[in-house]
């Protein structure tokens, strides 16, 4: 899907740098040309410069901006600890967290006219999915040591040749309906604006779709934080 | 955001993944059958094992379906406990 006008790429391309017209580029500079790319990149800076600039210099009685942030960083830890414990959720926290406020703020960015979501492209989706995916296994393995295959045997002897495919399975699916849910969404949001915004931008007709869009961004970032949270707490959990 | 609104997300975000899950599963079953079978067996035992592996995929989605089910479940009993015990306190 091309996208109609991303101002980072014409940037970029009046600067004399190469950016790539189809999915992915050719060559280390015009892969980091990307648009997925710049726009993470964009995410970041704006995830920086708001934090800076809300919690600089942290008061007692806090502001608006340091209300806000205690607002959501506090639902948030509340949230992870119910879930999967203090302990977990003070060591993991830093991550999770941050995929979560990165996740709803690249999904959102798509909204506005002339940004791209960086999610609506299976590479980030993926890299995120794999880093979560890892380390859920990490934990298992660190708590567990090598018992941890304890979980995917099933209660009783006799099941391990029914349960041990089945589970390794549904661990693998894992990997691709997390990765491909949020890509997917996201895709399906950003082709349908752009080709609402074609064929009927004149008479609002992308509007209803902006709404519900404003909705999915929400959803699916909560989604991941907690699946993120599930499986990481499914991992520390005593096999059955 | 309101107490509602926030249930609203909050089921939306439990329940909506769970076709994406069903088909991730079995898809992956179905593809390490059809693994099997192409390229570790070249064919030779087509197609049973992309059958065995597609029967194991279902099996794997109905198994995550469950989880979910049983998830939600034991959460909500345990919030009604506390409830119980609050109530019986007070």
């Amino acid at each position: 899907m091309e996208h109609p006008i991303l101002f980072i790429s014409i940037i970029l391309e009046k600067m004399g740098l190469p950016v790539p017209h189809g999915p992915v580029g050719n060559g280390i500079l015009e892969q980091l040309c990307a648009p997925y790319m710049t726009y993470t990149w964009l995410v970041m800076v704006f995830l920086f410069i708001v934090a800076k600039l809300t919690l600089g210099n942290l008061e007692m009685v806090p502001g608006k901006g340091q209300n806000f942030w205690e607002l959501v960083i506090g639902g948030m830890d509340d949230f992870f600890a119910d879930n999967m414990g203090r302990e977990l959720a003070d060591q993991f926290f830093p991550m999770i967290a941050t995929f979560g406020l990165y996740i709803a703020v690249a999904n959102l960015i798509g909204l506005i006219p002339g940004f791209m979501s960086p999610t609506s492209s299976i590479n980030t989706t993926l890299a995120l999915t794999v880093i979560v995916w890892l380390s859920h296994h990490l934990i298992g393995f660190r708590n567990h040591g090598l018992g941890y295959y304890k979980h995917f045997m099933g209660p009783v002897w006799w099941l391990v040749p029914l349960l041990l495919p089945i589970e390794i399975i549904s661990n693998v699916a894992r990997l691709l309906s997390l990765s491909i849910r949020l890509f997917g969404n996201i895709m399906a949001k950003e082709t349908l604006l752009a080709i609402l915004f074609m064929l009927a931008g004149g008479f609002f007709a992308p509007l209803p779709i902006m709404i519900l869009g404003v909705l999915v961004s929400l959803v699916q970032a909560m989604v991941f934080v907690l699946l993120t949270v599930v499986y990481f707490s499914q991992a520390q959990e005593h096999a059955h | 955001m309101s107490d509602l609104k926030k249930e609203f997300v909050q089921l939306l975000a439990n329940y909506g993944h769970i076709g994406f899950t069903f088909v991730s599963a079995i898809l992956v079953g179905l593809g390490a059958g059809i693994v099997l079978d192409q390229k570790v067996f070249d064919g030779r035992t087509a197609p049973w094992f992309t059958f065995i592996g597609l029967a194991f995929g279902i099996a794997a989605g109905y198994k995550t379906l469950l989880e979910i089910i049983w998830r939600t479940k034991k959460e909500e009993k345990e919030k009604q406990q506390q409830k119980d015990k609050r109530e019986h306190e007070e």
